[in-house]
């Protein structure tokens, strides 16, 4: 570079250099030198470090190798497929070298083959016999294209190879022959060969050759005592492999021009998509499958016991407890549930006879509708028991409950004062990871021992509650009077809608007085009631403070660790959904406004229906995570107290009680529930795409 | 490629070769070496291990030990105490404390890269892979090391199916319960000496009125229940004896026998509101080690709990100290017939191969000297105090223990019966699944004692 800096000589030489120059001494600012410094020293030390840590200078070689290995395998395998079009001779050498080397390292490195061993010698003597035996029939195919000749070359070559790979087998591996075997895979991998060939449109007969070719293989090696038979049955065993291999070879016709062109290009298409394929299969595929095969095992895999891990899950008391199913026509969410659905039926009549729709998104029967459902749904699964159940709760409520308080804060937040700030706190959970996030609302839902301070926040204002409701001192008179005035408040606002609006606007400080007038009255204890929060009142009228066991007391136990979990993936629904609402665009909104539309009929017939697939992918994004819930329930209750979920179950059994049976059950019953969520979200995609 | 993508380039390696030097495994080494020093033993003929071991000289091998403790104390004296013996003789011992112990030693045997030394916590798993073929077999000199150092009831912990696997390496003392001597005799109470004594002792306690006899707590996390657990052992050991106890931990007593039903109901009976102070509000919803602020603050009287417990007690509290009358001290939970049966736990130290520098070093593991020099180092270490490190081996000189570890090495020799800590040694599904939770039910008074001990005896494993 500095030779190049000097010679100044020709012009275009000259701006070669004036542009290095200008390259090379941009001034640097002093932050720059420090991050280089930085960035130097750093790497200095890593080197220094990896010389004497010998753990990092054995991985660091690893994963050079690694790397440069798969990059060469990638490279080369481009190089080699670039020779296809115009060096087809070269590329078929060269591609049958490649296999025969693989066959080479299979029989010779695992110390099959005569001669094998170790040291360099040995160890490359196998690969380089097999590459130029191979490398030599693929070149004389290439070069023939008589059809008798090139079956001679197939037929000729492939006795020889297997011949010889015969002959060179140690004895220690000669097999012990079952014809029976040897019989039926051949029959049934000829036929599978012959149908996926038929299914490709091709002659039948090649995928029948290489499928017998395959199923002797196997039935001859695979299915045999090693060690028991003689040079014999090791001729046997291989030489028709060979030949069936060889007659598949010899009847094939060399590419033509436009064949090569077209392998050409999909061999490129396999070259980039293979390294993706290949981990899919190896890390998502074939562990799905092996799951699903150890899930028909008994608990040590040793036995085939069919469906019973699966019925035993549905059949175990702690997965499924239907016993007490009528609990729920006495439960008070179930009460009042109903009690909701039959207003949202009189509202939906009414709807009907209006506009002419009994449940419309943004209509009245809506919130009536969805509380109820809701509602019911409470009473149903807190009457039923099990960790199938736990599982459908935590769907029904994290689901709902994340989705709907993501929209609302998205919608009351937008285009507000402070709109950044407030969706900052709600997001911030997201970074708290679950277990975090499990440890902390543990300190929240904390209980101690009455005579001792609340440590939990929840149960310090439960008892500090019962404290004041149940007291007669100032304190009690204040929260008093100010329940008072606030309830005279509500009146006064009831009173001004109902003269000023009508009966519409007066629901909500209706509904407000409904709940602070029921709270008030149990405050101050009027009509037999005795305040409210935590207290306990004993049989000789003592009245002593009661805490609340948040995690323990079933079965609403598992609803507050559903809050931890709703509390963390409220951010996420917002951020989607408020996002989605930005992209409405304001045309549509603006085009409403001067139709003379209010700000709620804006939101549901306009903007809600515009982002209907956004809240989908919310949904269904939220129940996929919610059906694998695992980490608030292992860190709170491990399970215990009837809060079981299936991934936490899964665990226990698989890893804790090592029931691999049960264990690969329940995952395969987690991934068949996740799967058409998955599947459906997938076609979204595709369709959006 | 422009320059800012090769950094990215190189940080992506660099972080890629940091997580998998991370997730890498650091006893290539050492495991080397002592292959390598195997090897040559091997070499040279089979006698020649055993000469280089009474030669006095080991070549530099390197003995690879895994095990759950993994406190600086715990490391540095189970190091210390193996390296001091064993430096001489050219042998160095590496031990590594694993927080994950239970999983990462299944994944290293599986892989084929276990240490040469694991502590067992759990005589269960010992039995597993002894039974495996894992673990290998004692030579006859860890044999005579253990018999020389150990009373029968401690070699069975490490014995399977009749041959001897695991060399008695630590003992936890679960049968003593902890109170106040000063407080026990300003008020007048006397430490029972049978178990009628002590449930009279309570009952006592419970109508005085003032403090609540005991203090119990079952909460531990992911745990929660084994305390209870440890009761019922207790009881089934004083009330039924040993070999009934034997017949329950391998289910041919099954567990909802009578015999089973009365010890929890013993349990369940003791443990009424009347007679239990728990600091979160109910038995399952206090932690286990929240039950120590409460003894010495004066609300309760006794907490039974193993000997490790003396870690969970305030700063300044001390420990069978006379001069201090507030001072905690033990004493050994009653029994029933006077046959002084202990329910203990502790860790066994088994081989993975049979290299003769592996034998030597589960040879000393088993002598009292490898106790009383690991007390030593770890009371040195915690610069005085409770080491929380115990060892039943017979002839340790008890002068490097503190006072009230004096104690539990007297109620340890006193008893002549001793039995290892069951739910450890039944099936997961039952001794750290259903025998935890359904016991957790009963003492949250959602299920009554025979429902608890028939789902219990449902979910043994056929």
């Amino acid at each position: 570079m500095q030779t190049l800096e000097r010679s100044d000589e020709s012009a275009s030489e000259e701006t070669v250099s004036t542009l290095r120059r200008n390259v090379l001494r941009r001034d640097r600012t002093p932050r720059e030198y420090l991050t280089l410094g930085v960035g130097v020293l750093v790497v200095l030390g890593l080197l220094v470090w990896s010389f004497f840590e010998s753990k990092i200078r054995t991985t660091s070689v690893t994963v050079v190798v690694a790397v440069v290995a798969s990059g060469g395998i990638w490279v080369g395998a481009n190089l080699l497929f670039d020779q296809v079009r115009d060096n087809y001779q070269r590329f078929n050498a060269i591609a049958y070298a490649i296999i025969g080397a693989v066959v080479g390292v299979l029989l010779h490195g695992n110390l099959i083959t005569v001669g094998s061993g170790e040291g360099f010698l040995p160890w490359v003597l196998g690969p380089l016999a097999g590459a130029a035996s191979f490398g030599a029939i693929g070149l004389a195919l290439a070069l023939n294209d008589d059809p008798q000749r090139r079956l001679a070359i197939g037929l000729g070559g492939s006795a020889a190879i297997g011949l010889v790979i015969s002959l060179l087998i140690r004895d220690v591996y000669y097999p012990g022959l079952d014809a029976v075997a040897i019989v039926a895979y051949t029959v049934v991998l000829a036929a599978i060969g012959g149908g996926l060939s038929y299914l490709r449109k091709r002659p039948p007969v090649g995928g029948v050759l290489l499928g017998a070719a395959l199923g002797w293989l196997i039935g001859a090696w695979g299915g045999a005592d090693l060690g028991e038979g003689s040079i014999a049955t090791s001729l046997v065993a291989t030489l028709p492999v060979a030949l069936l291999i060889g007659t598949r070879l010899g009847i094939s016709k060399n590419l033509d021009y436009a064949e090569r062109l077209a392998l050409d290009t999909r061999s490129r298409a396999t070259i980039f998509v293979g390294p993706a394929l290949l981990f899919i299969f190896g890390l998502l595929v074939i562990p799905a499958i092996r799951t699903a095969y150890l899930s028909l095992l008994d608990r040590d895999s040793q036995e085939w016991v069919g469906l019973e891990n699966y019925t035993s899950v549905f059949t175990d008391r702690d997965s499924l407890d239907l016993e007490n199913w009528t609990w729920m026509f006495t439960s008070v969410p179930f009460l009042i549930g109903i009690g909701v659905l039959v207003i949202a039926l009189i509202v939906g009549i009414q709807m009907r006879r209006t506009t002419g729709y009994a449940v419309e998104i943004g209509n009245p029967t809506m919130a009536p509708l969805i509380v109820g459902a809701l509602l019911v749904s409470f009473g149903v699964f807190t009457a039923l028991r099990g960790t199938i159940i736990n599982n459908m709760w935590w769907v029904v409520v994290v689901t709902f409950g994340s989705t709907a308080m993501g929209l609302a804060i998205a919608v009351f937040a937008d285009q507000r004062r402070g709109e950044r700030v407030a969706k900052s706190i709600v997001f911030m959970p997201m970074a708290i990871s679950l277990v975090g996030a499990s440890i902390i609302w543990r300190f929240v839902y904390a209980a101690r021992d009455i005579s001792t301070e609340q440590t939990g926040v929840l149960n310090a204002l439960w008892v500090g509650l019962g404290k004041l409701s149940t007291g007669s001192g100032l304190p009690t008179l204040i929260i008093t009077a100010v329940l008072i005035l606030i309830l005279l408040g509500l009146f006064m606002m009831l009173a001004y809608n109902l003269t000023r609006y009508g009966v519409g606007r007066a629901v909500v400080p209706g509904v407000l007085i409904l709940l602070v007038g029921w709270f008030f009255i149990r405050f101050i204890g009027a009509f037999g009631t005795v305040g409210v929060g935590g207290f306990k009142v004993a049989p000789d009228g003592e009245i002593s403070a009661q805490t609340v066991n948040f995690v323990q007391e079933g079965p609403y136990n598992n609803f507050w660790l559903m809050v931890i979990m709703i509390w963390i993936q409220t951010g996420f629904a917002m951020v989607i959904l408020s996002a989605a609402m930005k992209a409405v665009p304001t045309e549509f909104i603006e085009a409403a406004k001067i139709d003379g539309a209010t700000d709620s009929q804006i939101f549901w017939r306009v903007t809600l229906p515009q982002i209907a697939t956004t809240i989908g992918v919310v949904v269904t994004t939220t129940i996929v995570g919610v059906m694998k819930v695992y980490d608030i329930v292992k860190v709170m209750t491990n399970g215990q107290f009837g809060t079981q979920v299936l991934a936490n179950n899964m665990f226990q059994e698989a890893f804790s009680f090592t029931n691999i049976g049960k264990g690969a059950a329940l995952a395969m019953l987690i991934f068949l529930s996740v799967l058409p969520i998955m599947y459906s979200n997938i076609r979204r995609m595709q369709r959006e795409g | 490629m422009s320059k800012s993508r090769w950094r990215k380039l190189l940080a992506l390696l660099m972080v890629f070769g940091l997580i998998a030097a991370a997730c890498g495994d650091d006893d290539d080494e050492a495991t080397d070496a002592s292959e390598e020093a195997g090897d040559d033993g091997e070499g040279d003929g089979d006698g020649d291990g055993e000469s280089a071991a009474a030669s006095g000289d080991f070549g530099g091998a390197v003995v690879t030990i895994t095990g759950p403790e993994r406190t600086d104390g715990d490391i540095a004296s189970i190091n210390d105490a193996l390296n001091q013996h064993f430096e001489p003789l050219n042998l160095t011992v590496e031990y590594t404390g694993d927080a994950d112990w239970e999983a990462n030693i299944n994944t290293q045997v599986e892989g084929g890269n276990p240490p040469d030394i694991s502590f067992f916590p759990q005589p269960g798993k010992l039995a597993d892979f002894a039974r495996a073929g894992s673990v290998v077999e004692l030579t006859d000199g860890v044999n005579a090391a253990i018999d020389e150092n150990w009373a029968e009831g401690y070699q069975l912990d490490g014995n399977v199916d009749g041959v001897q696997f695991g060399v008695p390496a630590k003992t936890d003392l679960k049968s003593i319960v902890w109170y106040q001597p000063g407080r026990f005799e300003a008020d007048g109470y006397a430490v029972p000496e049978t178990l009628d004594e002590f449930k009279a002792l309570v009952d006592e306690m419970a109508a005085a009125g003032g403090a609540k006899p005991l203090c119990v707590g079952i909460e531990s996390g992911q745990a929660t229940g084994w305390p209870f657990t440890d009761w019922i052992e207790d009881l089934m050991l004083r009330l039924h004896g040993p070999e009934v106890y034997d017949q329950w931990i391998s289910n041919e007593l099954p567990f909802d026998s009578p015999e089973v039903q009365e010890a929890m109901q013993t349990v369940v009976d003791l443990w009424t509101d009347e007679n239990v102070f728990a600091s979160g509000g109910t038995i399952s919803a206090t932690s286990f080690f929240d039950n120590a602020q409460p003894l010495v603050d004066g609300q309760c009287y006794m907490h039974r709990q193993a000997n490790f417990f003396a870690g969970f007690f305030p700063e300044g509290t001390t420990f069978a100290d006379d001069s201090d009358p507030d001072t905690v001290s033990v004493f050994y939970f009653p029994d029933v017939s006077g046959d002084r049966p202990v329910l203990t736990a502790g860790t066994l130290a088994a081989a993975f191969n049979e290299d003769p520098a592996t034998m030597a070093v589960l040879e000393y593991i088993a002598t009292s000297d490898y106790a009383e020099n690991r007390q030593r180092i770890l009371t040195e270490f915690l610069g005085g105090g409770l080491s929380g490190y115990l060892s039943a081996a017979q002839g340790q000189d008890p002068s490097v223990y503190q006072p009230l570890e004096q104690e539990f090495l007297s109620i340890l020799a006193d008893a002549e019966i001793s039995r290892f800590d069951g739910s450890d040694l039944m099936p997961a599904d039952v001794g750290a699944g259903t025998f935890w939770s359904e016991g957790t039910s009963l003492v949250n008074g959602d299920t009554d004692v025979a429902t608890a001990a028939q789902r219990i005896q449902e979910s043994w494993p056929s």
